[in-house]
Parts: structure tokens; C-alpha cells; sequence
């Protein structure tokens, strides 16, 4: 897959916080597509379908999830915890974002197999350059398998 | 020899057997040897009175013969003397001392010359007397006897054999009573032995001793079940504090336990749930700031920029609330620090990002504590950044780092040459959300040094602070040494 095709999927419940996040990632690249899920159990329809629906073929384009740790019905671990446990998702590069800095939090997330654990911050110029940061590093710089060999299963 | 058959280790029943059995030993053996000496002497005597008395007739028998030298004559009166078996020689002399008769038993033997004055008495097997016989007055010859002694020793054995046959008879019963009565004295103190030995080993303190009696052995049995009561008693109210203190214990453990986990809980809510307003306000403050401008006047754009400010303040106070919560019940692990390339470390840090001021740094090399080193980390990075913020103002920053080492303790010393503080209120130095200085003159949270001293404490240390005026402020922070203590 070519670089900047990639797609970033973010898992966040706050309406500001989701404003704000896009906002910064707009800025920071233009061109990749965004998806928003608003929730654990969302992301988790989005990821692996339902009984009714597939699960959706944008998650063959995905670059890197950015995930927030606390997100009501499924929590953030819990939803790190079952993209690790089947094949057709544990490749996905999984960014941990938490308002809190917690090392009991951070802790569980590695064990859990995060790739990546960022403490969101309050100032804003801040907040946008992690974001910048992000975009940056996952979309361009990291690699990620390509469609029809271990995305295939 | 074995250790069990020392005198201290046989039991009293025996020792008390053996002092009975040895002194009725002796009283019946002496008891039996003077019976038998009297019997002997008396046997003796009687013997001797008995041929006294038969000499005696037949001098005075034979007094004429002799007189007369009449030989057939005393023959005559002496072989009387043939009825009495244990008589074994019988000699009578005449007055020049010549032997006018003589009769033998069966062991013949010469009659013996009076020239040497013979052995008379109980001599070996026989008993000798030797008597004048008289006539008006006159000595008229001697009279010359020789007894065996063979009936009165058999008497005297079968005396021995008796006596001592009654006496061993004695001894058998004396030992049959002892046995019996030394219980009286050995199963009070038997018993009392045991019972202290259960006591001692199975911490049994219902355990009592039968009393006997009033004597001393009763006296002891009392006082010792006394003493066991009053051990009993004490080691009850032992037993109901330990109780109480465990349950108490127990009780504020689970109280803590609980308000840990209230504050844990209360830590991850403050972690969480306040961030995101803060994050939410300053982010659309800085997006109304970028999209909004023109829209705003100086004095809109003055207020959102104040506002923003107050947010991130507001941000790092809550962030040094919860390192001061977090260094307060955070478990700690406990390991040799290297203070002195942990300070350098910071210092480092802090030349990179804060200022470009020129400072001169003295750190003391090899400084070494035994704590957690993430704590000592937050505690050291407070004092520096302190001792950073406070120098800033100065023309040229030097701070310096020392440790003098006592006994059981390590002081390190901060030194600086910042603005220092009033002396006056050093008191609440240490005291969360108070600042000595305001806003304005130096920024701060007032949790930088109430997390050092948090930290110190729950190294058992002590933290203190002085400054002289004009010279800059010193931080004192004492640590115990158990290791040395």
C-alpha cells in the first residue's frame, strides 16, 4: 500500500475531545481519510461486523487506531484485548491515548499489547503536535502489511 | 559413666530409698555387733564362773591328797572331771610346784611347767586357770585347768547367725515401710516436677497441683498453683489485649485500605474526568483564538489568552496533586540510589530546557542512599527545579550539593544563591497549596515541596530548610541508614 493512502481510525466518546482530535489531525494531514467510532462496541462492529452486517472493508485500509482508554460499554483495553486475539486484526498498530498518565494504566496497556501510549495534553499547541507527531510517524514513516497476504485471512 | 547414673540425675524416690535403706543398715548392723559382743562376754563370763566354782571344789578336795602327796588320792578326785566333755587337761602341782596328777583329753599336751608362769584365761581355742589350793591358810600346791572353748563358739555363731538373720528381717520390712512413706515426701515434689515440666512445655496454665497438707511441701504446692493462677491470669489479659490490638489492626487496616482505594479511585477520576474539561476549554479556546480572530476585539483576545493560562495552571495543579497523591500510596521498592548521577541527570535536563542563565552546578561525586529511586527522582527534580525557578533572577546560578554522613544517618544539603525565603513562615514551607511567594514574583503549584517531604517521610526521613538573609535558601533532607543503625 502506498504511503498516505492509509486510514486512521479513531475510537473516542467525548464530542469535544472528538472535534478537537480531528481538528488536529486534520491539520496535521490532509489527505488520509478519518474514521470516527464513538464507542468500545462500535469499534468492535466496525472491526469484525456483526451477525447481521460484514465487518467493513475500510478496515483493510487502516494505518493505525488511535484508541482512548476509557469509552463507555466496552473500555479501551478491553477492545486492545480482542484486536490482539485473532489474526485478522493483531497486525493493527493500536495507539493508546488517556487523558490520565496512571503507570498502573500504562502498564496493563503494554501487556496488553499496545504499540504506543500517549498522555493527551491539556494545552492545546501541544495537544495538536502530538497528533502532528502521530499522523506523521504512522501513516508515513511505519510500515504495515499489505492487502492480500496476512490481511487476507 | 553415663549421665543417668550421676547422683544429681536419680530420681528422689530413689536417693530418699537409699538414705532410709543405708542409715537402718548401719543402725541394725550396730545393734547386732553389740548384742553379739555382750553375748560373748557374757557366755565368757558365765564359763568362767562355772570352772571357777568346779576348780575351786576340787582344790579343796585334793587340798589333804596334796598335803600328804597322796597321788592315788588326787587321780582319784580329779577323774570326776571325765564327765565334762569340753575339759581337755586337768594338772594339780604340789606346794614345790611338781606335777602330782594330771588328766588328758583327747588332744594330749604336757601339762605346762610352772618354772614359766603359764598363760592363763581365754587364750586361742581354750580357756586356762591356774589356782592355789589352800589349806588353813596355807598353799599347799596348784591347781591347773584347761577348757575347750568349742561349745561356747558354736552358741556364739548360732547367736550371729540369728541376730543378723532378725536384723536383714528388719532391714526387708524397714525398706517395704520406707518405700511406702518416702511417698509422702517425693510424690508432692514428683508431682510438682511434672507439673512444671507440662506447664513449660504445652503453655497449659489451667494446670494445678494437688495440695497435702499444711507442712512445707504443702506451702509449695499452694504457692505454685498460686504463682500458675497469676500467670494464667496475666497471660489471659495478654492474650484478650493481643485480641483487641489484632482486631484493631485489622479494623484500620481495612479502614486504610478502603480510603486507599477511595483515593485510588478518586486519583483516576481527577486522572481522567478534570483533564478533559480542562483539555476541552483550552482547545476551543486556542480554536477560537485561530478561527475566530478577527472576529475578536484586543480585549476579547486578552481574556481568551488569560483564560487559556488559567487552564493550563489549573492543568499542572492537577498534575502535582497527583504526583502528591501517587508518591503517598505508591508501593515502594527499595534499592541502593546513585544520588549523585541521578542529580546530574536532572540537571541536565534542566540546563537543556529552562533557561540559558549561567550556572554553576557542585554536585558531590558518589553520594549513595538506599531508597525508591523514582521517588527520590520526583523529591530531587522538585528541589532543582525549585532551586532553578529561584535563581533566575540572579546574574550567575550556582547551586550545590552535598552529603555529610553521620552514624545512622545521610544529610543531604542543596544549596543555593536564589532569593531564599522569610524564615518566619518556614513552618508552612512543607505545607500543600501554600506558596510564600506570589504569582506574579515566581509561578508554582505550592505541591513541589509537600511532595519532597512525602517522599522523605516515607524513607522515615526528615526534611528541613533554612535561609540566611541575602544568601539564598538550603534544603536539608536526613535519611536513616538501617544498614549501619
Amino acid at each position: 500500500m502506498a504511503k498516505g493512502d492509509c486510514s486512521i481510525l479513531v475510537v473516542e466518546d467525548n464530542p469535544d475531545d472528538q472535534i478537537l482530535t480531528m481538528r488536529a489531525l486534520r491539520k496535521a494531514s490532509s489527505q488520509s481519510p478519518i474514521i470516527l467510532q464513538e464507542d468500545g462496541q462500535a469499534a468492535l462492529e466496525f472491526l469484525f461486523g456483526t451477525e447481521s452486517s460484514k465487518r467493513s472493508p475500510q478496515v483493510d485500509t487502516l494505518g493505525v487506531i488511535l484508541l482512548d482508554l476509557k469509552l463507555p460499554k466496552v473500555s479501551g483495553l478491553e477492545v486492545l484485548r480482542r484486536i490482539r486475539s485473532t489474526p485478522q486484526t493483531d497486525w493493527l498498530p493500536v495507539v493508546m491515548m488517556t487523558s490520565s498518565d496512571e503507570p498502573s494504566e500504562l502498564r496493563e496497556a503494554y501487556r496488553l499489547g499496545a504499540n504506543s501510549f500517549v498522555t493527551k495534553q491539556i494545552d492545546y499547541s501541544r495537544f495538536s503536535e502530538q497528533m502532528c507527531l502521530l499522523a506523521r510517524y504512522w501513516l508515513t514513516v511505519n510500515q504495515v502489511p499489505m492487502v492480500g497476504s496476512s490481511r487476507s485471512f | 559413666m553415663s549421665e543417668r547414673w550421676r547422683w544429681q540425675y536419680w530420681p528422689l524416690k530413689t536417693k530418699l530409698l537409699l538414705l532410709t535403706v543405708s542409715i537402718s543398715t548401719l543402725g541394725i548392723l550396730l545393734v547386732c555387733t553389740s548384742l553379739v559382743v555382750v553375748e560373748n562376754r557374757t557366755s565368757e563370763e558365765q564359763l568362767e564362773s562355772e570352772l571357777h566354782v568346779i576348780a575351786d571344789i576340787l582344790a579343796e578336795q585334793s587340798a589333804a591328797a596334796l598335803l600328804f602327796e597322796d597321788s592315788q588320792q588326787i587321780n582319784t578326785i580329779i577323774s570326776s572331771l571325765n564327765q565334762i566333755n569340753t575339759i581337755e587337761q586337768v594338772c594339780v602341782y604340789n606346794v614345790a610346784g611338781d606335777l602330782m596328777s594330771a588328766l588328758n583329753g583327747t588332744g594330749y599336751e604336757p601339762c605346762p611347767s610352772l618354772d614359766a608362769e603359764p598363760e592363763v584365761g581365754f587364750v586361742g581355742d581354750y580357756y586356762r586357770l591356774l589356782e592355789p589350793v589352800m589349806l588353813d591358810g596355807d598353799i599347799v600346791g596348784q591347781f591347773y585347768l584347761m577348757s575347750r572353748l568349742e561349745v561356747l563358739r558354736e552358741h556364739i555363731w548360732t547367736f550371729i547367725v540369728i541376730s543378723f538373720s532378725v536384723g536383714i528381717g528388719i532391714l526387708g520390712l524397714l525398706i517395704w515401710v520406707a518405700s511406702r512413706l518416702q511417698r509422702l515426701i517425693s510424690e508432692p515434689i514428683v508431682e510438682l516436677s511434672n507439673a512444671a515440666d507440662r506447664i513449660s512445655h504445652e503453655h497449659d496454665y489451667s494446670i494445678r497441683v494437688p495440695v497435702y497438707g499444711k507442712d512445707e511441701l504443702g506451702r509449695l504446692g499452694s504457692a505454685f498453683n498460686e504463682m500458675i493462677g497469676t500467670i494464667q491470669d496475666q497471660n489471659q489479659k495478654i492474650l484478650q489485649s493481643k485480641d483487641d490490638l489484632e482486631r484493631t489492626v485489622a479494623e484500620r487496616t481495612s479502614e486504610l485500605s478502603l480510603a486507599n482505594r477511595e483515593l485510588e479511585a478518586f486519583s483516576f477520576s481527577v486522572s481522567h474526568d478534570l483533564r478533559q474539561p480542562l483539555r476541552a476549554i483550552e482547545g476551543f479556546g486556542q480554536a477560537l483564538e485561530e478561527d475566530c480572530r478577527e472576529q475578536l476585539n484586543d480585549v476579547g483576545l486578552d481574556y481568551l489568552a488569560r483564560i487559556r493560562a488559567a487552564t493550563v495552571r489549573m492543568g499542572s495543579l492537577i498534575d502535582g496533586m497527583l504526583v502528591l497523591s501517587r508518591v503517598s500510596r505508591q508501593a515502594m521498592e527499595v534499592e541502593r540510589v546513585d544520588l549523585s548521577t541521578m542529580l546530574a541527570e536532572i540537571v541536565e535536563e534542566l540546563q537543556d530546557t529552562v533557561d540559558t542563565l549561567p550556572s554553576e552546578v557542585t554536585i558531590q561525586p558518589d553520594m549513595q542512599v538506599v531508597g525508591d529511586e523514582r521517588m527520590l527522582r520526583i523529591a530531587f527534580q522538585n528541589l532543582l527545579e525549585n532551586a532553578w525557578k529561584y535563581t533566575s533572577k540572579n546574574e550567575k546560578r550556582a547551586i550545590d550539593v552535598s552529603a555529610c554522613e553521620e552514624l545512622n544517618s545521610i544529610t543531604i544539603a542543596l544549596k543555593d544563591n536564589g532569593v531564599g525565603f522569610d524564615m518566619k513562615y518556614v513552618d508552612k514551607l512543607f505545607v500543600a497549596f501554600n506558596r510564600l511567594h506570589t504569582p506574579a514574583q515566581f509561578s508554582g503549584t505550592g505541591l513541589g515541596l509537600a511532595t519532597v517531604d512525602r517522599v522523605v517521610r516515607r524513607h522515615f526521613g526528615r526534611v528541613f530548610a533554612e535561609s540566611p538573609i541575602d544568601s539564598g535558601a538550603c534544603f536539608y533532607l536526613e535519611f536513616p541508614r538501617p544498614d549501619r543503625g
